[in-house]
């Protein structure tokens, strides 16, 4: 049966998702992860939330899927080490060099290929393969022939986010918050963190958010207060389909989200999954409908909020 | 010169799409003592690799020097064929570490282009510790963002009739301070990346690879950027004293009518400058 993995953001909300039904939960590592250290956690959270899983008989995995500078390596290698020493043997990678230096030096890790990989197509499912990852994250908008595709030739577990958000451009090629603003935060451990770029420290502006007008070569106004498309989704009709075609992980990204929320979200999803399990051939959306148009809007008011202040922030109010 | 756009596969005069046209073009670069690269999609869907799968053999056939490579499946395909065609590491490869560099020359790639929000000095340490050409782009609009949903259509692709033409025409993007260059699929600076003071760092740093960004711009502007980059270049490889021609501010001024900038390298915002000689380029846009 699938797993249903969700996130956490801290120790509070390892323990909701985990309370609420989630099989597995995914941590970021302070500086390593794809947000910001507020929503991160450093090593000993870590490993208290991996004792926490195992004691439920349940997985933590720790994201290091930031793609670094060549420096950060050894800082990679020494934090992955401590880790792996402490009894974590999960991780979430984007950069296929350190998969592969990860995997060499400590070749019993499961290591799952971020969404910021940008698997889009059955040959990048393959090359990350090759890297040492034995799931892959798939794309955002990936379509079905696809996912069904990577299911019986590639041979990788194949994860699908039931709950994020589909970017204006292609998640992990995009570089418009730090084109914006950038700077460097250097922690303790000598770990930048990039602020401004999402695919190096986590922190995204979201300045595709703001309204922008499209001007042409002249300068006149082509279209005034035109959005660029990036949408919060949060798909449940899709979950039979998924679980009838075997895909191995189900995913409940959200680690900025309240606890309570993100509750709400492993409770919705797990009790969604278990009926749909429990009675395929009966199985029917509607009733759950109300139930999740009201999380719904609770995710689209907080993401409002928080987005107004990103953007705000990248203008340095 | 690199053939082909790895935006979009519908971009009026894609040679990449027109395989029957790469032979003759590819021979007329090399008649003329150039090298002919072929760009490859940077977002290629499934239904998109037998078209890649051609694109690989038909560069081969035409003696293409290399294939720009940004998507790890398409680095596989050629990798699966034998690779016919050097490998060059396009800017949405997401290099930004040398191990990572080092994965992709064992299939295949001989140049990385780094992600543009890689420094200078992060390059140096790549190109030293992958063994890899380190392809630096000094001049043009920094790729910002790739996408497969064209931006500038309302309708499905095949049936909106401003399919190919919308992103032949200027269109950009403008909130607040910021300006971005919306090509359909693609997402660019709005401020042209511009090197061109600091040449002789680069060259005392050990690049030897310098990309002039020409997509979606005019013929003059390639024509006359490439030319000032190639005489400042001549001069900078000369050594000694090096001042910029007020020739050259002036036409890479003229060409940036949104401004200059050129931050990522030193670790700053994309869209700043850091120098002191183009920096008044930036000021009223």
């Amino acid at each position: 049966m699938a797993e249903l993995l969700a996130s956490g953001g801290s120790m509070e909300m390892v323990r909701a998702a985990f309370d609420n039904g989630a099989d597995a939960v995914y941590v970021g590592a302070t500086g390593w992860s794809r947000r910001r250290a507020e929503f991160e956690m450093d090593d000993a959270a870590i490993v208290e939330a991996h004792r926490y899983a195992r004691s439920a008989g349940k997985i933590l995995r720790v994201a290091f899927n930031t793609l670094p500078a060549s420096s950060e390596v050894p800082l990679f290698l020494a934090r992955t080490d401590a880790l792996y020493a402490a009894g974590v043997r999960d991780f979430i990678l984007t950069d296929p060099g350190l998969m592969m230096a990860l995997k060499n030096r400590h070749p019993d890790t499961i290591i799952h290929a971020s969404v910021g990989c940008t698997i889009i197509n059955i040959q990048d499912a393959l090359f990350y393969k090759e890297a040492g990852a034995s799931q892959v994250v798939a794309e955002c908008r990936m379509g079905k022939t696809t996912m069904r595709r990577i299911k019986a030739e590639a041979g990788v577990g194949l994860e699908v986010l039931v709950h994020a958000t589909t970017c204006y451009t292609l998640l992990g090629r995009c570089t418009m918050s730090s084109y914006t603003k950038h700077g460097h935060k250097v922690d303790a451990s000598g770990k930048d963190h990039f602020p401004g770029s999402p695919n190096r420290g986590g922190l995204c502006y979201r300045i595709c958010l703001t309204e922008w007008d499209q001007v042409g070569a002249a300068g006149e106004i082509e279209a005034s207060g035109v959005e660029l498309p990036n949408r919060a989704y949060f798909l449940a009709d899709d979950i039979p389909y998924l679980i009838d075609h075997g895909v191995d992980t189900i995913k409940i990204q959200g680690r900025e989200y309240s606890v309570p929320l993100v509750g709400r979200m492993v409770r919705f999803y797990r009790e969604l999954i278990d009926a749909c399990v429990r009675d395929r051939a009966g199985f029917r959306m509607d009733p759950w409908r109300e139930r999740m148009a009201r999380i719904v809007a609770d995710r689209d008011a907080e993401r409002r909020e928080k987005t107004a202040g990103l953007i705000g922030e990248s203008l340095g109010r | 010169m690199c053939l082909g756009s790895p935006y979009c596969r519908r971009v009026a005069g894609n040679y990449a799409e027109a395989l029957d046209l790469l032979p003759g073009v590819v021979s007329r670069l090399h008649a003329a003592g150039k090298r002919a690269y072929v760009a490859t999609p940077a977002a290629p869907r499934e239904a998109d690799l037998p078209h890649v799968g051609r694109l690989v053999d038909a560069a081969a056939a035409a003696g293409a020097d290399a294939l720009e490579i940004h998507n790890m499946g398409v680095l596989r395909i050629v990798r699966e064929k034998g690779g016919p065609v050097p490998a060059h590491m396009g800017a949405y490869a997401n290099v930004y570490t040398h191990l990572a560099a080092a994965v992709m020359r064992d299939a295949g790639a001989v140049r990385v282009r780094p992600n543009a929000e890689v420094s200078l000095g992060e390059m140096a340490i790549l190109a030293r510790e992958a063994g890899v050409e380190v392809e630096v782009l000094v001049h043009g609009k920094i790729p910002l963002g790739v996408t497969d949903r064209c931006f500038l259509l309302t309708e499905p692709e095949e049936s909106d009739p401003k399919c190919p033409s919308a992103c032949r025409e200027v269109h950009w993007l403008t909130s607040r301070q910021w300006v971005l260059k919306t090509v359909g699929k693609g997402v660019l600076s709005g401020r042209d990346m511009c090197l061109l003071e600091h040449l002789p760092r680069l060259v005392a740093d050990g690049f030897r690879v310098f990309r002039v960004e020409g997509l979606y711009e005019t013929a003059a502007y390639r024509s006359e950027i490439g030319a000032v980059y190639r005489e400042a270049l001549t001069r900078a490889f000369a050594g000694g004293a090096y001042a910029l021609e007020d020739r050259w501010a002036d036409a890479a001024r003229r060409h940036a009518p949104r401004g200059l900038c050129n931050g990522y390298c030193f670790g700053t915002a994309g869209r700043t400058y850091v120098g002191t000689v183009l920096q008044d380029a930036n000021s009223g846009v």
